[in-house]
């Protein structure tokens, strides 16, 4: 079903707080089973320049999953069908480093909205931004994820 | 770090092979990400909406590229990183993430590699597809 959802523009979701801990990160980075010792071992993470364990790159889905409004609220939020809504893209721009301890803020705003037709049907296509600030007020991260409506 | 200097424009990046996904790998992402959408844990309510078993989260797989990025530059390198997904992945399925350097940039100044990235699974078909840019300090020999 065609809709308006140009009017989504503009509107934001937060300001919510994650607190980063060490063994989320552990838990994380061994569900992927990524076995980089930087996320684990702290002598490990400061050989490689770091000065304490750092996070996996795509750690920025435990702060929205866990932080902030979830998957679904962000579908009824954006009345989206559900059934219907697949995560189409993802991008992170990282511009300092997240540690243990660092409380993220992280402030999410709908940038784009597009409706596209293919051969197949129709794409509703909403860009949403995250940008995540740490306890010192430094943007640390940003995130674009494209969330795809089909209809 | 040393063996970055060695990089070159359309240089293949050593491919990563996974563990097949698992089930349990699933219901242990769940809990770690926090993305607690069942079609991804409970099979019952995958079958419902259509899927025939559970699906994988796309970010378990851009989870896996990112690991493979991490292994072949230093993860203090990274600066972007960016996937399109293109299929769902199911368990049993063996992801293989390959990359390839694509040409030396400079953004604000500092000089960076920018490279693709995919997933594929065990059969050629492909999960995801996307690029990333890393640090690349050109270093006296």
């Amino acid at each position: 079903m065609q809709k308006d959802i140009t009017k989504w523009i503009g509107r934001q979701f937060g300001p919510y707080t994650f607190v980063v801990e060490r063994g989320k990160i552990r838990e994380f980075a061994l569900a992927i089973g990524d076995d980089n010792p930087i996320y684990t071992d702290r002598e490990q993470a400061v050989s490689a320049g770091f000065p304490d364990i750092p996070v996996p790159p795509t750690f920025a889905t435990v702060i929205d999953m866990w932080g902030g409004p979830d998957f679904f609220q962000l579908v009824e939020q954006l009345q989206l069908n559900l059934l219907k809504v697949l995560h189409g893209e993802q991008e992170y721009e990282y511009l300092a480093d997240i540690h243990p301890g660092d409380e993220i803020t992280a402030r999410t705003e709908v940038v784009d909205a597009q409706v596209k037709q293919g051969a197949s049907g129709g794409m509703n296509l909403l860009t949403l931004e995250t940008r995540y600030q740490n306890q010192r007020g430094e943007t640390v991260l940003i995130g674009r994820s494209k969330i795809v409506e089909r209809f | 770090m040393e063996p970055i200097k060695r990089w070159a424009a359309g240089d293949e990046l050593p491919a990563i092979v996974k563990q097949p996904v698992t089930h349990t790998q699933l219901v242990r992402y769940a809990g770690a990400s926090g993305d607690f959408n069942p079609i991804h844990t409970v099979v019952s309510v995958a079958q419902q909406a259509g899927l025939g078993d559970v699906i994988a989260h796309g970010m378990l797989i851009m989870g896996f590229a990112g690991q493979a990025i991490c292994t072949w530059f230093p993860r203090k390198d990274l600066r972007r990183f960016k996937v399109r997904f293109a299929a769902m992945t199911r368990p049993g399925e063996q992801i293989v993430v390959s990359g390839k350097v694509v040409e030396r940039i400079t953004v604000g100044g500092e000089p960076r590699l920018l490279c693709n990235v995919a997933a594929s699974n065990q059969d050629g078909e492909t999960k995801l597809k996307g690029e990333f840019e890393v640090a690349w300090r050109e270093r006296a020999e």
